[in-house]
């Protein structure tokens, strides 16, 4: 961060996070769920500071992690919010930027600052980020996790790994490749694929050490409420998706549309659904992890059960940090115009429905499934250049097929 | 001996090895696809044409007799025209003396204060809370003062929650407020506040609304009633206030009688109001009052043969009097008044206000004749509507908000006219990709002479796919910079710093400074313009499908004015096609503001004191897509 141009990048970001947004930001469905919503946890720690237990209740979703943060030493203000939250999303970018640094293995790149600048400026992530919404932060967890994976430094990549599953559960989707990165090393490998380098029996004790930091911050999360209830009203939302209000991502429709003896068996599925992948990711790519976490990511952006825009925010600009597969993506500008599409219809639909009351909740839902085929889309580029970009260019007359 | 088994296994065999062409499977797959590839590209140009043309056919075709379907009443709580009325001629009477206060304040010229003054006055008589609110607009052409009188009246049967808004304007809407008066509009309103409080069947609270001007005193009143704060607008608060307001019906009676009753329902930036509360309204006045119903102010001529033909007098005489095309001619009528007002966002009367804050509204227009109507049929079905009216229990149902009314008792679905937009918004996504694959591949002649060298041998030519770099970065920094000066643009523009012509030329001007950003075309690379022209297009038809959801005559306007054109930019080697090219597109983007000064004037004040986005819209949108296919003619190929 010496280089003046970063310098006025970040002040840019700054100054954004000043301007004058509307109110209703913090409202907005597609910006905020009700997992992430700043005005759920400024209630939740106004409830705790005023001695009510704030789990006890059915608004407050938010880990007794960002609860006591934040009710005592770091205390939300109408200054110190935008502050904080530009403050996550600097830091998620430098951990971004650290990353492609080490996968490169060069002390500084020309396109350091683009990978910044496409972090700091992606709208999906400025957005939510702008709307104070805790999912910035699970954003620069995951990098920050990440960008020590990369390292080696298992740890310190462990520690802030379990304290983002304390935040959002659903990242767990994440630990097995981040385990397998810490020791093995980021480089890129997509066009040399080959098994595994290091021994995976390796990553056990660290299994174990991530064990033992996510008991110790349960323990800690339990001291801090002085009940279990927290694991009900946080992790358990994620699985049992209380919560229906309107998100863009596929889950809440199906549930608000399904017949309540169907609800256990549907959460179920879509619930294992999303760990299937997984394994196959991992086997796949085992030669470069990075790029398994990044596809499990794209992943998770299109079936989390409460997303907000900054999940596939994620995704779109962790494409940043694999440049030798843009020339194999396989639809990137049908891609692009369905996304060009999807945050056009978004907001349009979201306000027909709920501000000028001329359409119903089958709009919106037809514009998240456009949502949704369009970073479905991005995945499936993402997955196929990734396998492509090993084979290379081809001469005249070759095709690649797919057994 | 085979089997018959055997032998369709046979015939299984040989189907498969036909489909797949006996060798590897994947083999033929590739080669399968290569045909549908190269079919679908040799057939691109076809397929663009062929949606281009069913599009604008489609819209061409909107207005025919074979299109649309008759009204129905969806909710079943509206029960239109179920109620015995009891307005009779001794309110009527009531009536014809307020007119006669009334004349009497226009004749001596009283004040906007003292006009309010006299409706409190009433109200107060009838033992109706009422108050004036004094408002005034800040504009560039100068301020807007006027002053308002409004009654609420308490449902006797509810809470109160919801409400009802009866109002007039003092003026009429007769010329879109040309300053005809609405006296007989204000003293129907007046006259039924007396009436409807002797009623104790209202549940919900009736809101007497008398406004001043045309649309700024209902804009002031609305927008302090729901709190919304205005810059330029000073207003008092409102002493008195009801619940949420779901309906909302408009009267203007600008003629002494009438025989038709016009309605009116376009609102601010494209909204419709529910259509059940249309129709409605149109079930009563047929069935209770007895007056028959037009969209709009446009009588039939086939009905009424004192109104104007609407048939095209070259036409030849057959066709005049053939009743398909006067069927036509008419539903083109309505349709083209209907896209003027939509596509500018502009309010068709007082009640267009309303819908912004989620009130189903229209103005019912008591079409100016020598009779045979007047205040007898128009009072019934205003008492009869506002029955209607207060029966409702929920909000209209949501997917009656998406309609195209061609005449009073037909309109057309959503699924009948939105696919003409979108067909055409389609084919320029076509053309848009198809540019972007023009971009990324060359299609060049390679000589394959050296392989045999043999006199024999002459150089053959094969067509060769030669793939190269596409500059889409170069691209996209000059459609944010355009974007940025359609911006710079609308500031000038919405404050009017310049005069029209000089603003035309520095914004004609300004997108060839912008052309200088892309750096020189390396070698290897496609030409800047060409990439421009693939983003440019893909753009354009997200625009057009997106708007075509919020507002179809927006969209259609759109795709009339930039299909065709934005399609057909390419650049040319010779230096003044380049520039006449060039100019072309300029005038295309800004000529309005040389040509149509009026109409400019319009939708700035509409931006100025109604907050309608049409305005911005074209300067932040229209104008820099359009520049854009500019630079595409401007920009080395």
């Amino acid at each position: 961060m010496d280089d003046p141009s970063l310098l006025a990048l970040v002040a840019v970001r700054v100054a954004l996070a000043f301007a004058p947004v509307p109110e209703t930001f913090k409202y907005d469905q597609q910006l905020s769920s009700p997992l992430t919503a700043y005005s759920r946890l400024r209630e939740g720690i106004y409830l705790f500071d005023h001695g009510v237990d704030p789990y006890s209740g059915g608004s407050f979703r938010h880990s007794p992690l960002l609860l006591s943060l934040f009710s005592t030493a770091l205390p939300l203000t109408r200054y110190t919010s935008p502050v904080l939250w530009t403050a996550a999303d600097v830091l998620a970018a430098w951990a971004l930027a650290r990353i492609w640094r080490l996968r490169t293995g060069a002390k500084y790149t020309k396109r350091d600052k683009q990978v910044i600048a496409l972090y700091l400026f992606n709208p999906y992530i400025l957005l939510p980020s702008l709307a104070l919404s805790t999912s910035s932060i699970e954003n620069s967890l995951t990098l920050l996790s990440l960008m020590f994976a990369s390292r080696g430094r298992a740890s310190a990549s462990l520690f802030v790994f379990a304290i983002l599953i304390h935040i959002s559960l659903p990242s767990l989707l994440l630990l097995v490749p981040i385990l397998l990165l810490s020791i093995s090393r980021p480089v890129s490998s997509l066009t040399v694929p080959h098994p595994f380098a290091g021994d995976p029996k390796g990553a056990l004790p660290l299994l174990g050490e991530f064990l033992g930091y996510t008991a110790l911050l349960s323990f800690a999360s339990t001291l801090v409420c002085g009940n279990w209830s927290w694991i009900e009203k946080t992790w358990g939302a994620f699985i049992t998706l209380p919560d229906l209000t309107p998100n863009p991502g596929l889950w809440w429709y199906f549930f608000t549309e399904m017949f309540d003896h169907f609800r256990p068996f549907f959460l179920l599925v879509f619930t294992v659904h999303l760990l299937i992948y997984i394994a196959p990711i991992c086997i796949k790519f085992q030669h470069d992890m990075l790029y398994a976490v990044f596809l499990l990511v794209g992943i998770l952006a299109v079936f989390k059960p409460y997303p907000t825009l900054s999940d596939p925010g994620l995704f779109i600009s962790m494409f940043s940090l694999f440049p030798e597969t843009y020339p194999y993506l396989r639809h990137p500008i049908v891609t692009g115009l369905i996304h060009l599409h999807a945050s056009l219809l978004l907001p349009l639909f979201n306000s027909l429905w709920l501000r000028q009351g001329t359409g119903n909740a089958n709009f919106f839902y037809a514009s998240t499934l456009v949502f949704g085929m369009g970073n479905g889309a991005a995945l499936l580029d993402a997955v196929w250049a990734g396998l492509r970009v090993a084979i290379g260019k081809l001469d005249d007359g070759y095709e690649v097929v797919q057994e | 001996m085979p089997t018959i088994l055997q032998k369709l296994a046979g015939v299984a065999t040989a189907l498969r090895q036909r489909l797949r062409g006996g060798d590897d499977p994947n083999a033929t797959r590739i080669r399968r696809r290569q045909v549908l590839t190269n079919k679908l590209w040799k057939g691109l140009p076809f397929i663009r044409l062929v949606l281009f043309l069913v599009g604008y056919l489609w819209m061409l075709a909107l207005p025919s007799s074979q299109f649309g379907q008759r009204i129905y009443i969806d909710e079943n709580a509206l029960q239109p025209a179920q109620v015995h009325t009891y307005w009779n001629w001794n309110d009527v009477h009531r009536a014809d003396r307020i007119l006669e206060d009334l004349e009497q304040l226009r004749d001596r010229n009283a004040t906007n204060d003292e006009i309010a003054r006299y409706s409190v006055g009433v109200f107060e008589k009838l033992g109706i809370p009422a108050r004036t609110q004094r408002y005034s607009f800040d504009t560039l052409g100068g301020a807007i003062n006027g002053t308002n009188a409004y009654a609420v009246m308490a449902a006797p049967r509810a809470s109160g929650a919801e409400a009802i808004i009866i109002s007039a304007s003092w003026l009429s809407r007769t010329g879109e407020g040309d300053e005809t008066l609405n006296l007989r509009g204000v003293a129907i309103v007046l006259s039924l506040a007396g009436y409807l409080k002797k009623y104790s069947l209202w549940a919900k609270d009736l809101v007497f609304v008398i406004s001043d001007g045309y649309l700024d005193g209902m804009q002031a009143f609305i927008t302090t009633y729901h709190g919304l704060p205005q810059a330029n607008l000073h207003t008092e608060p409102l002493e008195l206030s009801s619940g949420v307001v779901w309906t909302a019906i408009n009267v203007d009676y600008p003629g002494h009688s009438f025989s038709h009753l016009g309605i009116f329902f376009e609102g601010l930036n494209g909204r419709l109001p529910n259509q059940d509360l249309m129709n409605s309204v149109g079930v009563i006045s047929r069935h209770t009052g007895g007056v028959p119903v037009v969209v709009y102010d446009d009588l039939d001529p086939r009905e009424t043969p004192s109104a104007p033909t609407v048939v095209p007098s070259w036409m030849p005489e057959g066709l005049k009097n053939n009743g398909d095309v006067q069927e036509y001619a008419m539903r083109a009528k309505v349709i083209s008044r209907h896209v003027n007002y939509q596509a500018r966002g502009a309010a068709s009367g007082v009640h267009g206000l309303l819908h912004q804050f989620r009130i189903d509204a229209l103005t019912v227009y008591a079409v100016p004749a020598t009779g045979p109507h007047g205040f007898y049929a128009l009072g019934k079905i205003l008492e009869s509507s506002l029955r209607t009216m207060n029966n409702l229990l929920e909000r209209l149902h949501a997917s009656f908000f998406f309609f195209l009314l061609v005449r009073p008792e037909i309109f057309m679905k959503i699924g009948m006219y939105l696919p003409s937009a979108i067909l055409v918004g389609t084919s320029m996504l076509f053309s848009g990709l198809g540019e972007w694959v023009n971009a990324g591949w060359l299609l060049t002649s390679v000589s394959l002479e050296d392989e045999e060298k043999s006199e024999k041998a002459r150089p053959r030519s094969v067509e060769k796919w030669v793939s190269r770099d596409r500059p889409v970065l170069d691209a996209v920094t000059v459609m944010i910079a355009t974007h940025a000066i359609g911006y710079v643009f609308w500031e000038a523009v919405s404050r009017r710093l310049a005069h029209p012509a000089i603003l035309f030329l520095i914004f004609a001007a300004a997108p060839l400074l912008v052309a200088r950003l892309p750096q020189p075309t390396r070698p290897g690379s496609a030409p800047v313009s060409a990439v421009l022209k693939a983003l440019n297009l893909c753009f354009t038809s997200a625009v057009i499908s997106i708007t075509a959801v919020l507002n179809f005559s927006l969209a259609a306007a759109l795709a009339v004015f930039m299909g065709i054109p934005l399609t057909l930019a390419s650049p040319s080697p010779r230096l003044p096609s380049r520039i006449g090219k060039y100019a072309l597109y300029s005038i295309l983007a800004l000529g309005w503001l040389v040509f149509c000064p009026e109409d400019t004037g319009k939708a700035l004040w509409n931006w100025e004191v109604l907050r309608v986005w049409f305005a911005p819209f074209v300067c932040v949108v229209y104008v820099p897509l359009v520049l854009q296919s500019a630079l595409v003619c401007w920009l080395p190929s």
